[in-house]
């Protein structure tokens, strides 16, 4: 083989390749700029599609007692931290003077606090002074202010975030959608079909029933603050502390079903449950503290067991993981897809456009143009890998990861780890480019080329992304399994795991496996029958 | 004529297709013929007469099924790599690349040909001149319109000097400027005792060029001679003594 022959097709291959706009588009712009871009902008999306559902008030049907019965739950729980809320929103820079009723606005400027936080994390946006204060304020919070902040949300935020819809209101006619069925242990409240066509029809995201007797069976609870003198006009049940306590005598129970009627296929009924949900834990940890104050029994009374789990992996270790399961189909996809274009364009591109016979007739031998033009895949094939693995670090370091997490994410990668990663990334692209140029010269067209990449993707690509299943190990059979092979090592690579033998395997297996591909590349060069099929 | 050095010499050749299930097909059965230096050999034929199949094995691009062909003293089988070097072949299978220049594309072959780079800037100088393609020697092939493609594809059969030219149709859809361009080129390489192998369905172009020819049809070479042999066996007008011979074939 003349090298320097070699050497003159690659430069051609090269200056025609890079010529085409295929080619770059996938071999640089994709790694560099659209995926990058695609995967920062879905990320923002989802965020963004996150919190818009969290800031839209949902609609729930309750009959006119469930509604005066959460609001008195409400009310009561405020009662009882009004004064630890104060000093919390005074921390900062809040008046926390709007009664239950300014609670959702108050708890509106404390996440405005903390989306200036993250603001001036990112460099984004510097905070005015009052602004900093705020900010300081809400780091320096202990953690029984944070959990009571967080129960200010779940509990006495949420009727601020719902709008209570009487169900006499609903008028909905019509049958249910197939499939759908009404539960059976519904309470009748609840049961009615005109709920669930509402919550299908989008017209409220779910139904809420509370017994009658709900506050009376949270009272028996040593309450220390009555609930008052909420008077609730559909019922006609005041609640004063007479009733309330003669009421309180009778009943038997200590737990209140809360009957939530939703649709979680719906997000915003999923929302809307979620919130429900959290309203309910946050009053029942609330109400349990009260009850064990009462009892005068110890704070883990009611946690006989503790589970006090120490997770030795990282934030950093647990990052690579991730990273490490992700990146090997990333960077083995780019691989393949970088080397696809030049591929079929130096192959069934040439045979198209009537170059390929031009090559043939002159003085050079068909193992020296199949090897000219390897060169120019292979090198396609690494480039693309390179770029991949460059933008996706800078990707995830710098546009998607949030900054809290990024602080504490230190890249360990081992050179010796790259190094090994390299080892294998090398003979699969060079597989990779066989197999691509044998695709292409067999080819008629560079439409009949493209439509057998397919099958050669999920042969070849597709084995990869069983690195990103949790639960992979690296067992050695699995060092026998093409491309699972490579996938399944890099991870454990990745996360500073040097498996000698397991690599040993997987090299050997992967070279073997690339001198056949290149054989069989070489052979169909040399063949009339396969390079003049048109 | 027979006095000059033979630089192309076929025997028996035959090329055999085979298709699925067994079945074959014979492009070329039987094929001999022997063209000289400072001779213009023209090779005719109808449709699927086997004309490109016979210029394909000689150039190296196709291997007989059966019968040896010899260019320059080296064989199209064993020796095909110095065939090549001593050939310059253009067909309607040999494009450019169409994102090159024309200077990139006749650089890139006259590397493939061994040549220096000096040499490859002076002969693309030269054949620039030759060929009237200074003006869009470096604009990209894909701008260019047939005739000067064609007169590219010319000048890179020409670029490293070789003993032997086949030229299959090369002035198919050009108009006549551009024909003429490859018709003097064409006598001039007679003239500097090349042998030039020239296919063509244009009969005038067979009178004003060609010293000998052979027509070839069913896949054998039907008629082997000079033009004045040829009108003394069928008459005297051209295209008249073609259908004839096609007729009289075996």
């Amino acid at each position: 083989m003349n090298l320097s022959m070699v050497a003159v097709i690659a430069r051609k291959e090269f200056r025609d390749v890079l010529r085409d706009r295929r080619t770059l588009i996938f071999m640089m712009l994709l790694p560099i700029v659209v995926m990058p871009l695609l995967m920062v902008g879905v990320t923002r999306f989802v965020t963004s599609q996150a919190q818009a559902k969290q800031a839209k008030v949902v609609r729930i049907a309750a009959d006119g007692r469930t509604q005066a019965t959460v609001r008195a739950l409400r009310d009561s729980w405020y009662e009882h931290n009004a004064t630890r809320l104060a000093l919390l929103f005074g921390s900062v820079g809040l008046s926390a003077g709007g009664g239950v009723e300014g609670l959702t606005a108050l708890l509106t400027r404390v996440d405005d606090v903390e989306g200036a936080e993250r603001s001036a994390e990112q460099n984004e946006l510097q905070p005015d002074q009052a602004m900093a204060a705020a900010i300081k304020g809400l780091q320096e919070l202990d953690e029984a202010q944070k959990r009571l902040l967080r129960e200010a949300r779940d509990v006495g935020g949420l009727v601020g975030r719902i709008e209570f819809v009487d169900p006499a209101e609903l008028s909905e006619e019509g049958s249910l959608a197939q499939g759908v069925e009404i539960p059976d242990e519904l309470p009748a409240a609840l049961a009615d079909a005109s709920l669930t066509l509402a919550i299908q029809r989008k017209h409220i995201q779910a139904a809420l029933h509370l017994p009658s007797d709900a506050l009376v069976t949270l009272d028996e609870s040593p309450l220390s603050v009555p609930f008052g003198t909420v008077v609730d006009g559909a019922s006609g049940l005041d609640y004063s502390a007479g009733e309330y306590s003669l009421l309180s005598r009778t009943s038997a129970r200590s737990s209140v079903p809360v009957h939530v009627l939703y649709d979680s296929s719906i997000g915003l009924s999923e929302e809307a449950y979620d919130r429900i949900a959290s309203f309910v834990r946050g009053l029942s940890a609330f109400t349990l503290d009260l009850r064990l104050v009462q009892a005068e029994l110890p704070s883990d009374f009611a946690e006989p067991l503790q589970l006090t789990p120490a997770n030795v992996a990282t934030t950093s270790r647990k990052l690579q993981a991730a990273l490490g399961g992700i990146l090997p189909y990333m960077l083995l996809a780019f691989c393949f897809f970088g080397a696809l274009y030049p591929a079929l364009d130096v192959t069934a591109g040439e045979k198209e456009r009537f170059t390929l016979e031009t090559l043939l007739l002159a003085p050079v031998s068909r193992f020296e143009i199949a090897a000219g033009k390897f060169v120019v895949v292979f090198v396609a094939a690494i480039v693309a890998a390179v770029l991949t693995t460059t933008s996706m670090v800078i990707t995830f370091t710098h546009g998607i990861l949030p900054p809290e997490v990024m602080a504490s994410f230190e890249v360990e990668f081992q050179p010796l780890a790259l190094l090994l990663t390299a080892s294998l990334v090398l003979p699969v692209a060079a597989l990779y480019a066989s197999a691509l140029l044998a695709v292409g010269v067999v080819a008629r067209s560079f439409k009949e080329a493209q439509s057998y990449t397919v099958p050669l993707q999920f042969i070849m690509v597709l084995p990869t992304l069983v690195s990103m299943l949790p639960d992979v190990e690296a067992e050695s059979y699995l060092a026998w399994i093409p491309f699972v092979n490579i996938s399944v090592l890099m991870k454990e690579l990745l996360k500073g795991n040097y498996l000698w033998s397991f690599y040993g395997v997987t090299l050997l297996s992967t070279l073997l496996l690339t001198l056949l591909g290149l054989g069989v590349t070489s052979w169909l060069f040399r063949r009339e029958s396969v390079l003049l099929r048109s | 004529m027979s006095d000059s050095a033979v630089l192309v010499e076929a025997r028996g050749l035959a090329k055999t297709y085979r298709g699925r299930k067994g079945s074959s097909t014979d492009a070329v059965s039987d094929l001999s013929l022997t063209c000289h230096a400072g001779e213009v050999y023209g090779l005719l034929g109808p449709n699927g007469a086997g004309k490109t199949t016979t210029l394909r094995m000689l150039s190296t691009v196709l291997s007989p099924t059966r019968g040896t062909a010899r260019l320059a003293g080296f064989d199209v089988v064993t020796q095909a790599t110095q065939v090549r070097s001593k050939l310059g072949f253009l067909s309607g299978n040999t494009g450019l690349y169409p994102r090159l220049t024309p200077r990139e594309v006749l650089r890139f072959f006259g590397r493939l040909h061994g040549m220096e780079n000096d040499a490859i800037s002076a002969r693309i100088e030269e054949l620039g001149g030759v060929f009237r393609m200074t003006e869009f020697l470096d604009k990209r092939c894909d701008a260019l319109s047939s005739g000067m493609k064609q007169k590219v594809n010319v000048a890179r059969t020409a670029l490293h000097d070789p003993d032997i030219l086949i030229l299959d149709e090369p002035t198919v859809g050009l108009d006549v400027l551009a024909s003429r361009t490859i018709v003097e080129f064409v006598r001039d390489c007679r003239s500097r005792g090349k042998c030039v192998i020239f296919s063509t369905h244009i009969m005038g172009e067979v009178s004003r060029l060609c010293d000998r020819l052979a027509i070839i049809h069913l896949g054998k070479v039907q008629f082997d001679g000079t033009l004045a042999e040829l009108r003394a066996r069928a008459g005297d007008d051209l295209e008249e003594a073609f259908v004839t011979v096609l007729e009289q074939s075996t």
